[in-house]
């Protein structure tokens, strides 16, 4: 909590500098994401592809396997899931529409997971340098799609490059106003995640390869094995958040709104939530109400940057106030009883601050 | 024969190289002391608002670079404090660095009435030698045409790799990074190495970032670095650590992110998306062949301690 304290006091000096009144700023940012029902809708609603990259990178980064990718898988899942959406007739089922929908994006997303993590599991190959390569490549080729050629995706009856609209039975249905059944979905698969890495066999696997490559191989888990599954996770958990960008958000492909670094966002969603999948959760809604006030602020005459800045200070200060919490259990263990357990991020549901 | 395609791809390569080529210098000097800082993607981005804002205002290109690479060093300081004083996560750290650079040079590219995002470069890059000489059929334009940053970006190669290897500062250096509980033993400071490594990175990148907007865009634009940062955290690696072999590299991929440019004039249709995509797929196909190689040279190479804060207690 004192770290965010810290943030907002840094963010405070910087709008006082650049001439804007930062009670009224911050007064602003409250008033457009945490006042009242449309504003929360407007928070959870953003937070939704921010818990799942959360989660796709708090899955793998918890076995060491740092899948810096969920940017490209995102970009891949919304590829496959808006193509599935214009192509699937409208007269199937409609849970059965979505279904093949937001499948189409995990799908897609565990594939082009697949790419760094089937070197990674046979070679060994850098999967840090590996995924951000691919990051770029499927932003590439998304551009490609819209702008850069008449694809399937891109809609023929405008002259600015746009894409198709997905069909109204592709869309996913509302929660509350512009809320959609997405948050749930993300909610419900941070709970399914937690209970995977809590209470199955593959879950003490990958917790013991993340805590120790060399005593894993040692008592026979299958380390590559492991690693193409978790990335495979982490990939589809990426490419469902652009599956649900795609029907819930934007209803077409449109790398410009997708393109906003959803998937390095969750990463350092991750690490503040200290891996934990429920951390995921509050802390993706934190940083979703910080950046859903950006727009409020160019109201007052404070640019959209600030918000960004705000949000990496943020990070930093998080980040860097972890340090203390973390630091103050080392200090204590060698005093503790012999049976201390080893820091593990168990205690993170208040991620939020620190 | 100045005119043909190939000579003036070739050209272009190295300048196109060049800010890669700083970068990933830097990061070699950080990396080799045991600290990864992945923000090299925004410090340039800061370096080269920096670089621009200094540009316009004084007009001299030396005291823009200086900005530029102090304004990268600056920030990087900010990854050292985390990584090294608090031992946080050093992917994470790094990650947080590339948000809050491409944001602060987000911000102050756009700041004010007269916002360097629509301003004109003040800084005229000329090239370092006589035009006589950059007429000379072929050599000219490829060696002797270009600006004095193309020849500084050359000679600091020369001067890491000795520095690295012929020094007892790199040998300290090499030490920390691969040993840091010996390296201390043996009296060596190796916080703060480690600090001044990691300033020498945040510089390399401060001073690419600056060549980059100055000499091969020109004007400054939001997130303008387009992933040249990332690219040469990767040349760092396919190098192994190496100075001589970034060189090489950065001029590879200086010439694969000018091959738009080249297949244009040749006429040959590309759609310029995949253009984009070439560096970036040769990089990914790079590193899995190197890590496929027998040898697997570059695992060697790799500083022992890379990525490892160093506590003290533990000795």
């Amino acid at each position: 909590m004192l770290s965010l304290v810290v943030a907002l006091g840094l963010g405070a000096a910087i709008l006082a500098v650049t001439g804007a009144d930062p009670l009224e700023a911050y007064r602003t940012m409250f008033d457009a994401s945490l006042n009242g029902t449309a504003a929360i809708e407007r928070t959870l609603t953003y937070a939704t592809p921010l818990i799942l990259t959360g989660l796709a990178a708090a899955v793998s980064f918890r076995m060491r396997t740092y899948n810096i990718g969920a940017e490209g898988q995102l970009f891949m899942g919304a590829i496959a899931a808006s193509g599935v959406a214009l192509a699937l007739p409208a007269d199937l089922p409609t849970p059965l529409i979505l279904l093949a929908v937001i499948g189409a994006g995990a799908v897609a997303g565990a594939v082009w997971a697949g790419f760094a993590a089937i070197p990674k599991a046979l070679l060994g190959t850098d999967e840090i340098i590996t995924t951000l390569m691919l990051n770029f490549v499927a932003l590439a080729f998304m551009n490609y799609l819209i702008f850069g050629s008449m694809s399937f995706w891109r809609d023929p009856d405008r002259p600015v490059p746009q894409g198709k609209q997905i069909p109204d039975h592709a869309v996913l249905p509302a929660i509350s106003g512009r809320l959609h059944i997405g948050f749930a979905i993300a909610v419900v698969l941070a709970v399914v995640l937690w209970l995977l890495l809590r209470n199955t066999t593959f879950g003490f696997r990958l917790r013991t390869i993340g805590d120790s490559h060399r005593a894993a191989t040692y008592a026979g888990i299958g380390v590559p094995a492991a690693t193409i599954a978790v990335m495979s996770i982490s990939g589809a958990l990426a490419g469902v958040a652009g599956a649900i960008e795609v029907s819930g958000v934007t209803d077409r492909l449109d790398p410009k709104a997708l393109a906003i670094e959803l998937g390095y966002t969750g990463i350092v969603i991750a690490a503040v939530a200290r891996l934990h999948p429920l951390g995921v959760v509050p802390v993706a809604a934190l940083l979703a109400a910080i950046t859903t006030a950006g727009g409020s602020m160019q109201s007052i005459g404070v640019q959209v940057e600030v918000v960004v800045l705000l949000q990496g200070l943020i990070f930093l200060a998080v980040t860097a106030g972890e340090f203390f919490v973390t630091n103050r259990l080392e200090l204590r263990r060698p005093a503790a009883a012999p049976q201390a357990s080893p820091p593990t991020p168990a205690t993170a549901a208040g991620g939020g601050g620190s | 024969m100045n005119d043909s395609v190939l000579v003036l791809s070739i050209a272009s390569a190295l300048v196109a190289g060049t800010p890669i080529l700083l970068a990933a210098l830097g990061e070699i000097v950080t990396e080799r002391a045991g600290v990864m800082n992945l923000g090299v993607e925004g410090m340039m981005l800061v370096g080269a608002v920096s670089a621009f804002w200094a540009g316009v205002h004084t007009g001299n290109l030396a005291v823009a670079l200086l900005v530029g690479g102090l304004a990268g060093s600056l920030l990087s300081l900010v990854h050292a404090v985390l990584a090294i004083t608090l031992r946080v996560n050093q992917t994470v750290s790094g990650l947080s660095l590339v948000i809050v650079g491409s944001g602060l040079s987000a911000f102050i590219g756009n700041v004010g009435d007269s916002p360097l995002l629509e301003a004109p470069n003040g800084v005229d890059v000329d090239p370092l030698l006589p035009a006589a000489l950059a007429d000379v059929p072929v050599l000219g334009p490829i060696v002797f045409g270009h600006d004095i940053v193309v020849y500084l970006a050359f000679a600091a190669v020369a001067v890491t790799g000795r520095v690295l290897y012929r020094t007892t500062f790199g040998l300290s250096l090499r030490a920390v990074g691969e040993d840091p509980a010996a390296a201390d033993a043996a009296g060596l400071p190796v916080t703060r190495i480690r600090y001044l490594a990691t300033a020498i990175g945040g510089f390399g990148a401060g001073v690419g970032g600056g060549y980059l907007v100055l000499a091969v865009l020109g004007t400054w634009q939001t997130g303008m670095t387009a992933g040249a940062g990332w690219i040469a955290v990767a040349l760092v690696i396919l190098a192994g650590w190496r100075p001589w072999l970034a060189l090489i590299g950065a001029y590879v991929f200086g010439a694969l992110r000018g091959l738009g440019f080249t297949l244009q004039i040749a006429q040959v249709d590309i759609p310029s998306d995949f253009l984009t995509m070439i560096p970036f797929v040769a990089a990914y196909l790079v590193v899995v062949l190197v890590s496929a190689s027998p040898t697997r040279a570059r695992r060697v190479a790799a500083p022992a301690a890379l990525g490892e804060p160093y506590r003290r207690e533990e000795r």
